[in-house]
């Protein structure tokens, strides 16, 4: 998990100086970095926020966003399966996208579901608290970041490096490029509406090259 | 005021649509797994969501007729994707993006 707390430094940053720039107020910093602890999920309501959308335009993007999070968590499952109901309750609010990606290749390595929750839990409350950490200190101290170091470039990489290792088969590829493509040809839309609808494109496009594909080869 | 209601409204309402997400089949699984026909397009939303939220903030869209592809942040993206594609690797992939996009912005500079 510590590659995956290093990472997330300049991430955890940009949100923080995202929600000052848009006129969120400390508190309200807090509790997206708290309780929403998504990156992906913060960075759209800040921009939403920001260009004044309505409350259900926010959440119903966010939700489509936040739909990834439904595959984790039905691929996480089996794993957390032994464990008590408890247990599973809290472990499920640390499920982000670099928890995921770490521990899912951690569990299916190991046959012991008690000390991969437990490396769960420690990674999982590591990556929660440096996040919290870093969206405060950018909170606080963005200004003092020059604008020259174009940290806000930090966000789409950490998106690249969560995308990139996906795109290994045509559907995938086809999902992505056509979700692109649309959110640019889109980009009229007003409240960033581009976003959701292009993701839905992205989405029906790369199941049906899968289906065509699946199909293609069992004839 | 209204403005720091709304955001405890969007921040409570998307907090709980996170967790019921992330708390779906963990808690679900053993009463049903995931149908074939969620799963296959849940696949696509990573694809998908992630290619549309990076786009625009690696093309400069001045609007929809003048996108501008030959940028220093689309240069070092497309680095960033090769090393995350071979690599995996969050942190290699960050520290690729950053260097190529400073030195690209640097040689701009010192070109121009």
């Amino acid at each position: 998990m510590l590659p995956a707390c290093v990472g997330l430094i300049p991430f955890g940053l940009v949100c923080g100086v995202g929600a000052a720039a848009a006129g969120v107020d400390f508190p309200g910093a807090l509790g997206m970095s708290a309780i929403i602890f998504s990156g992906a999920a913060q960075i759209l309501v800040v921009q939403l926020y920001a260009d004044g959308a309505p409350v259900a335009v926010i959440v119903l993007t966010c939700f489509v966003a936040g739909l990834r999070f439904l595959m984790y968590s039905a691929a996480m499952a089996p794993y957390f399966r032994p464990l008590p109901a408890r247990w599973q309750n809290g472990l499920a609010f640390l499920l982000t996208d670099q928890a995921f990606a770490v521990s899912v290749r951690r569990f299916s390595a190991t046959h012991d579901p008690r000390g991969g929750a437990l490396h769960f839990l420690g990674g999982g409350g590591a990556l929660w608290l440096m996040w919290q950490l870093t969206n405060a200190i950018g909170f606080l101290a963005g200004n003092v970041i020059p604008a020259s170091w174009s940290l806000e470039f930090a966000v789409p990489l950490c998106f690249i490096a969560l995308v990139a290792p996906v795109l290994r088969d045509v559907p995938a590829i086809v999902s992505a490029v056509t979700a692109g493509g649309s959110v640019l040809a889109l980009a009229a839309l007003p409240m960033q509406l581009n976003l959701i609808v292009a993701g839905v494109i992205g989405i029906v496009a790369g199941t049906l090259t899968d289906l065509a594909r699946e199909r293609w080869k069992a004839h | 005021m209204e403005g720091a209601l709304n955001i405890w409204l969007v921040i409570l309402a998307v907090g709980a649509l996170n967790y019921l997400s992330r708390l779906s089949f963990i808690a679900a699984f053993g009463r049903c797994s995931m149908p074939a026909w969620l799963a296959r397009p849940l696949k696509f939303v990573p694809a998908a969501m992630l290619a549309a939220l990076v786009l625009p903030m690696i093309v400069a869209v001045p609007s929809p007729d003048a996108i501008v592809w030959a940028n220093p942040k689309a240069l070092a993206a497309i680095a960033a994707a090769v090393v995350a594609f071979h690599t995996r690797s969050a942190l290699k992939t960050l520290a690729v993006g950053m260097l190529t996009l400073w030195l690209v912005q640097w040689l701009l500079r010192v070109a121009g």
